[in-house]
């Protein structure tokens, strides 16, 4: 039953996330790097309650098997009924590499997982590589100021948690099997148990929709200062949005927060002043269809981005231009 | 009810970073240190729950070298008890599983019913020392906490998923969570604080006084080993407009006009 991959899948809404392609696809990738036979030695793990369908669509699209463990107890996620389940099958298959999606619910089992196995645990990798037979995982540190590559020390098996977009999702195709099978443990064994989901918060501001967005980082500096992305944003006849730590210290209120865990939009223009250019934040703003960056640091990922960037202090900046909008416009 | 939060000191946002003659870390010679800010929120957490009653005692613990004290008074001066700074050579480099069994030995014996993580350290973005912790005391464990409210023999906590979306679910006590940054307003010290802090207790402890061996928990025995660190890959990126801040602002007026149709 040995293998040498097992990737965990996601579902959520009654879909496969896209995350498991994904994983599926890197689990193809590194069985060419080692050598693995990768019509046998990738499987996937996947976890729920009347959800076998899906399970079928993994298994045709990359995954020799899929295990899939049905019951009550996993009908929705928790760390703790989902961390024993993945570790029920990890110890019977004892494959070379475990790897999890970089997202809220793998993110939060995997490290259980890892305790649980006694086995070192490489978090938000942006690529993995086999190099002459060693595993090298790359990951972010210090908020995406340094790349750091780890080796996990010929641990068996490795464990990674995978960030979107580190790997090409797998093909259809490849035909594998599903096989279905329970959790040793019943709902009422449990330690942590699923209320709702509920949405956050929410307020009069939708940015998803706004055509004209200018948006305000930690290097606005105070709650006062939001005022000179705010000037700017009123002369352009646009909303004001912000990176996480100026909603999260209460400069502007939650809704204005453009990212992962806010609002992803789309504008026509998106100026970003003083905000860093974290992956979180990026992922909430790429899409916009001309974006500016007002940034001291040259370094600023930000850059990697934008379509034009400054490089200059947001408060000569800034003030600059809402003047010259406002004359372009006819209002000076 | 007793409860533990976590604390790491780490390098300042502002602090100048460059990557060591190793290679493989940070110059720490010029960095200024503070309270991983995740953990402010994580102290706010618990505090909150001590004014209301629920918590009785909140106990600071650090793993990390004689600096990492400071954090330490940092949390006394803003409402926690007492403190446990947990410091030996050997713990350099040590890899998070490694920090978390010391931690899990440093706790024993005391009986937290609530233990609050950060859901990461600033410096090392490892997110999982936490729920490694809880792991090996065989708790159940939530991340990314963003709402947190103590029920009878539990704690219901709201978990942020993507999307502005969370997930709530009860943890059964004694349990583990790491709180996401805005799930609170964390309280500064004050000056009576301060003055205080000075008469409440830290106690240090080696991995000898823990019954521990260097060989299983130190550096040495970490498995998970940086290779190096890079500075990360620079793509096509922005093209930079420069000059004068009215030449800058008359520049990008123009662009905004032909790519955008907006103005
Ligand atoms: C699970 C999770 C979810 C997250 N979700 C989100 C999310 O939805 N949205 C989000 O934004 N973040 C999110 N984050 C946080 C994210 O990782 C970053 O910490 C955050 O985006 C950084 O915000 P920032 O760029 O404003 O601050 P910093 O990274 O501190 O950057 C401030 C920038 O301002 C510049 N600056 C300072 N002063 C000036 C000046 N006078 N003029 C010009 N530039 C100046 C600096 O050079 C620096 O680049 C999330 C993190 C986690 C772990
Ligand atoms: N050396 C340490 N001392 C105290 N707490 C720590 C230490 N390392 C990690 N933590 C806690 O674990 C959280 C997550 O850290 P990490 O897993 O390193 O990202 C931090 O926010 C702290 O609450």
């Amino acid at each position: 039953m040995a293998c040498k991959a097992i990737i965990v899948a996601e579902h959520e809404g009654g879909a496969v996330r896209d995350i498991t392609y994904e994983l599926l696809g890197l689990a193809h990738k590194l069985a060419g790097e080692a050598g693995w036979n990768a019509a046998a030695d990738i499987k996937a793990v996947f976890l729920g309650n009347g959800v076998e369908k899906l399970a079928g669509e993994i298994a045709a699209r990359g995954a020799a098997e899929v295990i899939y463990i049905e019951g009550q107890a996993l009908a929705e996620y928790t760390g703790d009924a989902y961390h024993r389940a993945i570790e029920e099958v990890v110890k019977a298959e004892d494959p070379a590499i475990v790897l999890f999606g970089h997202t809220p619910n793998s993110w939060d089992a995997a490290p259980l997982v890892s305790a649980g196995l006694d086995r070192p645990l490489a978090t938000e990798c942006s690529a993995i590589t086999f190099d002459g037979g060693k595993a090298l995982f790359t990951r972010k540190v210090f908020n995406g100021k340094f790349v750091q590559i780890v080796d996990l020390g010929g641990a068996q098996p490795l464990i990674a948690t995978v960030m979107r977009g580190a790997a090409q999702p797998s093909a259809p195709g490849g035909g594998g099997s599903v096989r279905k099978i329970q959790p040793s443990f019943a709902a009422g064994d449990l330690r942590a148990r699923f209320i709702e989901i509920k949405k956050g918060e929410t307020g009069a501001v939708d940015l998803s929709q706004a055509e004209i967005i200018v948006a305000g980082g930690r290097g606005v500096g105070s709650a006062e200062k939001i005022s000179v992305v705010r000037d700017l944003a009123d002369s352009l006849g646009g909303q004001v949005g912000a990176s996480r730590p100026v909603t999260d210290m209460g400069w502007l209120p939650h809704e204005h927060q453009v990212g992962s865990s806010g609002v992803t939009v789309s504008p026509k223009l998106y100026i970003a002043c003083g905000i860093s250019g974290a992956i979180q934040h990026i992922v909430g703003m790429r899409g916009a269809g001309y974006i500016i960056a007002v940034n001291k640091d040259r370094d600023a990922p930000i850059f990697g981005v934008a379509d034009v960037g400054v490089v200059g202090d947001l408060f000569e900046i800034l003030p600059a231009l809402s003047k010259a909008v406002k004359e372009a416009r006819g209002q000076g | 009810m007793k409860s533990l939060v976590l604390a790491k000191q780490v390098p300042g946002n502002d602090s100048p970073f460059r990557i060591d003659g190793a290679g493989t870390w940070i110059e720490e010679g010029n960095l200024t240190f503070g309270l991983n800010d995740y953990d402010r929120y994580g102290l706010e957490a618990l505090l909150k729950l001590k004014d209301a009653g629920g918590v009785t005692e909140v106990v600071a613990l650090t793993v990390g070298p004689e600096r990492a004290s400071a954090v330490l008074r940092t949390c006394l001066a803003t409402g926690a008890d007492r403190a446990i700074h947990v410091k030996d050579d050997a713990l350099a480099g040590a890899d998070p599983l490694s920090v978390a069994k010391v931690i899990a030995a440093a706790i024993q014996g005391e009986d937290f019913s609530l233990i609050v993580a950060g859901l990461q350290a600033d410096d090392d973005n490892y997110g999982q020392t936490g729920p490694l912790l809880a792991r090996l005391l065989d708790r159940p464990c939530a991340t990314a906490v963003m709402g947190l409210e103590l029920q009878d023999g539990a704690v219901r906590v709201e978990r942020e998923l993507e999307n502005n979306r969370l997930q709530v679910v009860d943890l059964t006590l004694p349990a583990v969570i790491t709180v996401q940054t805005g799930i609170n307003e964390p309280r500064y010290a004050s000056l009576k604080g301060i003055m205080a802090a000075k008469k409440k207790e830290i106690k240090t402890v080696g991995l000898s006084d823990l019954g521990l061996d260097a060989s299983i928990v130190g550096s040495a025995a970490s498995r998970m080993k940086t290779v190096r660190l890079d500075v990360p890959p620079k793509g096509e990126g922005a093209e930079i407009i420069e000059g004068g801040p009215d030449e800058i602002a008359a520049e990008l007026v123009k662009r905004i006009r032909e790519k955008t149709g907006v103005i």
